[in-house]
């Protein structure tokens, strides 16, 4: 039956992945490289209007950041916008708002597409490459001008490097560094600007401010001090540049308030873009600047931030306006409109040309011709803005036979799980239960708002089963009431969704008091990781000692991010650095220091337990509690403010295991159901949606240098992410159980998952490829479907599969 | 002196569990004399007709769901429902009892006591603790005068709750379902905490004492 089982599951995943290949193709594009198409020969002789150009690119940065009064701090750039020599835009940026798809879409001027935002994670990916297609970097290359780069290396991922004369690449994925990261590229600064004559075109990738708000949001103490330095290096460019030069500052994307990116909410799409030069003070600023004083005061609409300052453009809108002001033709694949307010900047006669030039660039993406006519500029400025339009809306095309093969492939073994399933099962309560619960949760993939609340479903779908179980059994109220107590707090610790965010969050509680919040943290990891192991001298020495190495390290980390910490643990967690540092006097520099060691060290060290317990284990000398020593490790990799939910699980766990035991006969398909439902319930309310944005990084780095391995570090992004979820996964192996039927169990376990699996994946896949010309495919269905892809092997293969079997084959 | 112990003795047999409610269908088994059989007549009687106009009024006339006005409008016109037409569908024994105005009183003053525990289950199932309480209390206050004739009759037959509990549920049930509409993006007003909320419990309500006697 296992076996079966296992073949199931396996078979579902390729089906997923095989439609997944179909629906997210490579973008068809054009290739070859653009050249002036309206009166070609007098756009060749025409002179530029500016001959050298400095593009600044600071990664998240948000309009509000440059624009507003309460966050910003670039007091340079704000005296240049209300001098009129700089140019300030909000400009947004098409989801999915990462690193990669939005360089793409700076460079290239087209659209995105989906893919790279997950070859955004995986980096050492070639088929991202822009080698073939057309960008203002190639038609600068192809003019002979000169470039040089220093900042981000997903620039010489994207670009081959002989585009670049020198070049410096920074990695974007050591995301605790705040510091360094940006000295390395400014350090290249002041030897440039004194060989100006050298080079034409000089891009700088700063990264700083991007980990800081992955950090610590986008209103960290960190920022105003990374603004000033930002602001330092425009200040210092542009003191230093004649007035033929165009100083360009811009974000790739925004970020939330929590300072995740990748989403489509106003925070994240909303990035500044402001342009400099001297010579910009002899002509109108935009419309919306005229009467403008920077820093503006924020706007609130309901109560809430838009993020809309000054002139609203198109991220995208920047590259063709780049290649009028340059006189290189628009690269092929741009979507972008010139922005009107520059047109002045050219000649009358060649404003016109250029416009036609957009315009016609845009027709023949569509494959239309030009409909010669004289309309006057502005006709055709609307006439662009509608085909740009239709073309951020036909950015994909799906290759339909393989997606009818994944869904064909599914849909077969989606019967034969069901059959399998309740020949097994029975018609019982149970599998009643979980087809109504899979059914509902598939109908639900159809509505974009139960998507992004689909915690709302779960916590409803707990409720429920809670009352059903009460009104079913109607003894065991105390126990019924601990847990509706339990899940309560739960549900209360985070905000999960877009819709509704409350200020009251436990978790926002806990960052106020952080007292209040250390001393439950301490309390939850010591009682959670010594739970079940007082009675053997063994086992306590060893769960005692991880809890201990735990605690301080997540003590270390708060402080180093600058969190309160009562001040007898700060003492406690600095004399435990002092083992992992050679530094002795300065206690910052200590606790910096000894972070990464420590953490590596706690790593080897949980190893050496795990190995050192389940040999004793098979000797007999200690009991095999695999399952608390696990939870160390999970609270480990949890935010802090997160860890003493561990302690309401371990309640919750014990009153859920004496109900079973004592009222449902420890019946094995309830087991599952109730883990299958408080796997998914916490997940969502640990902080996780159905969002890329909400991917928390801050425990991915514990303990890795600077040379990393980017499968360590997303394998930690997802124990990190899953903490809550395998918790309730293993949380099936402490029921009590006839050790004789130990392998029967644990296969009749898997079959609610593999029924849900299964179930829901249909509907899933019905839901993508009906709403596929959606609006919302990009930003609701397909994380979504990312979701349940990562679901299915990190969850169903990796961890319920394979660490589960282990902890079932150690026993109890 | 007979009288007080008499009395207590009644108050020995007190029970919240179902075992000593006798119902229609073992009435002819087991005829008790102390504790007489207690059943609702299959009648068209208990429809609750004036939920039917609350939630009309709730909806199309109140002045954008006015929560307030409808608990008003809820309160006489559910006492006027238990005393003509439920407790003339509640049969003890062999006979209708005749409504008693203390324990109408009574069962008031218990109906708003309720109040307070049914606000903590509400929050238990997720309401916000802190933010909007006073809704919350709001949506305990017609929770709980939807179950008033149900409290009546729970005072009345000797807290013998089992055939009660029916109403009670069935309105858990009904506000439990709607709360289905509140993630929806559509953005409407009704969506607000607690309207949805408030009209389920109306729609359990209308189920539950209407189909009640007959499950």
């Amino acid at each position: 039956m296992l076996r079966q089982i296992i073949t199931l599951l396996l078979a579902q995943f390729v089906a997923i992945f095989i439609f997944c290949c179909g629906f997210f193709p490579q973008k068809n594009v054009l290739k070859g490289n653009a050249d002036f198409i309206i009166e070609s020969s007098i756009q060749t002789q025409s002179k530029p209007v500016f001959d050298k150009f400095v593009l600044i690119v600071v990664d998240a940065l948000r309009s509000d950041f440059v624009f507003e009064e309460s966050i910003s701090n670039f007091k340079f750039v704000h005296s240049l916008i209300n001098d009129g020599e700089a140019w300030g835009f909000t400009a947004y940026s098409n989801p999915p708002t990462v690193t990669l798809p939005r360089l793409k879409g700076i460079t290239t001027g087209s659209t995105p597409n989906f893919l790279d935002a997950i070859l955004n994670v995986a980096e050492d990916d070639s088929s991202s490459n822009l080698k073939e297609q057309d960008s203002w970097l190639k038609q600068f290359v192809r003019q002979g001008k000169k470039m040089r780069f220093f900042g981000d290396d997903t620039w010489l991922k994207l670009f081959p490097l002989d585009f670049f004369q020198e070049y410096e690449g920074t990695n974007s994925f050591f995301v605790s560094d705040f510091e360094q990261v940006d000295l390395n590229v400014t350090r290249h600064l002041p030897h440039q600007l004194e060989t100006q004559k050298d080079w034409d075109v000089l891009i700088l990738h700063y990264l700083g401010l991007d980990h800081i708000g992955h950090k610590g949001g986008a209103r960290s103490v960190f920022m105003p001090g990374k603004h000033a330095e930002m602001d330092s290096i425009v200040k210092n460019i542009y003191e230093n540049v004649d007035e033929n030069t165009l100083v360009c500052v811009m974000g790739d994307h925004g970020m939330n308030e929590v300072g995740n990116h990748g989403g489509s909410s106003p925070g994240e799409t909303s990035s500044a873009l402001v342009m400099i030069s001297k010579k910009l003070k002899q002509f109108q600023p935009p419309l919306h600047q005229r009467d403008v004083h920077l820093p503006i005061t924020t706007q609130f609409q309901d109560g809430e931030v838009n993020y809309d300052y000054l002139t609203k453009v198109q991220q995208v809108d920047f590259v063709p306006t780049l290649a009028a002001l340059f006189n290189i033709p628009i690269p092929k694949n741009n979507v972008g409109i010139i922005i009107p307010d520059f047109l002045q900047l050219l000649d009358s006669k060649m404003a016109a040309i250029k416009v036609k030039d957009n315009f016609n660039q845009l027709a023949s993406l569509l494959g239309r011709t030009l409909e010669v006519k004289n309309e006057s500029i502005n006709e055709e400025f609307e006439q662009m803005k509608d085909l740009q339009e239709v073309l951020t809306k036909s950015a994909t095309n799906y290759k339909y036979p393989i997606l009818a093969a994944g869904f064909g492939l599914l849909t077969v073994l989606t019967a034969v799980a069901l059959w399998y399933g309740i020949s097994i099962m029975q018609l019982s309560k149970s599998s009643l239960l979980t087809i109504v619960l899979s059914l509902l949760l598939g109908i639900a993939t159809f509505s974009s708002s139960f998507v992004e609340e689909e915690h709302q479903i779960w916590w409803w779908v707990i409720t429920g089963a809670l009352l059903l179980s009460q009104l079913y059994l109607r003894k065991a109220l105390g126990l019924h009431f601990v847990c509706f107590v339990c899940v309560r707090l739960i549900r209360g610790w985070n905000n999960s969704g877009q819709k509704y965010t409350y200020d009251n969050t436990i978790f926002e509680l806990l960052k106020a008091n952080p007292g209040v919040q250390w001393y439950l943290n301490i309390l939850t990891i010591f009682t959670v990781g010594l739970g079940g192991s007082l009675g053997d001298r063994l086992s306590f020495i060893l769960s005692f000692s991880l809890c201990a190495l735990c605690g301080s390290y997540k003590i270390s980390w708060a402080i180093v991010n600058r969190e309160d910490v009562p001040f007898w643990m700060q003492e406690l967690a600095f004399k435990s650095c002092l083992f992992f540092t050679k530094e002795h006097t300065n206690p910052e520099e200590v606790f910096g220091k000894a972070l990464v060691p420590m953490a590596q060290f706690f790593f080897k060290y949980f190893i050496a337990c795990l190995v050192v317990k389940i040999s004793a284990s098979k000797i007999g000398v200690c009991k095999a509690n695999l399952f608390s020593m696990l939870s160390i490790l999970l609270m480990f990799q949890s935010p802090t403010a997160n860890i003493p939910l561990f302690f309401i699980f371990e309640v919750l766990r014990a009153a859920l295991s004496r109900l079973f035991t004592d009222y449902y006969g420890s019946n094995t398909y309830f087991v599952s159901l109730s883990s299958l439902l408080l796997q998914y319930f916490t997940f969502y309310q640990f902080g996780g949606t159905n969002s890329i944005a909400s991917i928390d990084l801050s425990n991915a780095y514990n303990g890795v240098p600077e040379n990393y391995n980017i499968y360590l570090v997303g394998f930690m992004m997802f124990v990190s992410n899953f903490a809550p979820t395998i918790y309730w996964s293993l949380y099936k192996s402490t029921i009590p159980r006839p050790e004789s039927r130990k392998w029967i169990l644990y296969a009749e376990q898997k079959i609610p998952f593999l029924i849900f699996n299964c179930v829901v994946g249909v509907f899933l896949l019905i839901a993508c490829y009906v709403f596929r010309f959606h609006l919302f495919i990009w930003s609701v269905f397909s994380p979504k479907l990312c979701y349940f892809v990562s679901w299915n092997i990190f969850m169903n293969i990796i961890i319920e599969c394979g660490l589960e079997s282990i902890v079932w084959a150690v026993g109890n | 002196m007979s009288l007080k112990n008499k009395r207590s003795s009644v108050k020995k047999s007190v029970s919240f569990s179902d075992d000593n409610t006798l119902t229609r269908n073992n009435l002819k088994k087991h005829v008790d004399h102390d504790n007489p059989p207690v059943y609702v007549r299959r009648t068209t009687l208990t429809v609750p007709w004036h939920i039917f106009a609350l939630l009309y009024y709730y909806i199309y006339i109140s002045n954008s769901y006015d929560t307030v006005a409808l608990l008003y409008l809820l309160i006489p016109l559910q006492i006027t429902y238990l005393v003509f037409q439920f407790n003339k569908s509640t049969v003890y024994g062999k006979k209708l009892l005749k409504i008693k105005l203390p324990l109408v009183l009574i069962s008031l003053c218990a109906t708003l006591l309720l109040t307070i525990p049914t606000t903590v289950i509400i929050i238990l199932f997720g309401a916000p603790l802190i933010e909007k309480l006073f809704e919350t209390w709001l949506l305990s206050l017609h929770l709980c005068f939807l179950a008033y004739p149900a409290v009546y009759q729970v005072f009345n037959g000797d807290f013998k709750v089992g055939l009660w509990k029916r109403y009670f549920v069935m309105i858990v049930v009904g506000a439990w379902t709607s709360c289905i509409v509140i993630p929806l993006d559509w953005d409407r007003y009704w969506q607000t905490w607690p309207i949805p909320v408030v009209v389920g419990g109306y729609l359990g309500a209308l189920v539950g004492y209407s189909i009640g006697a007959f499950i």
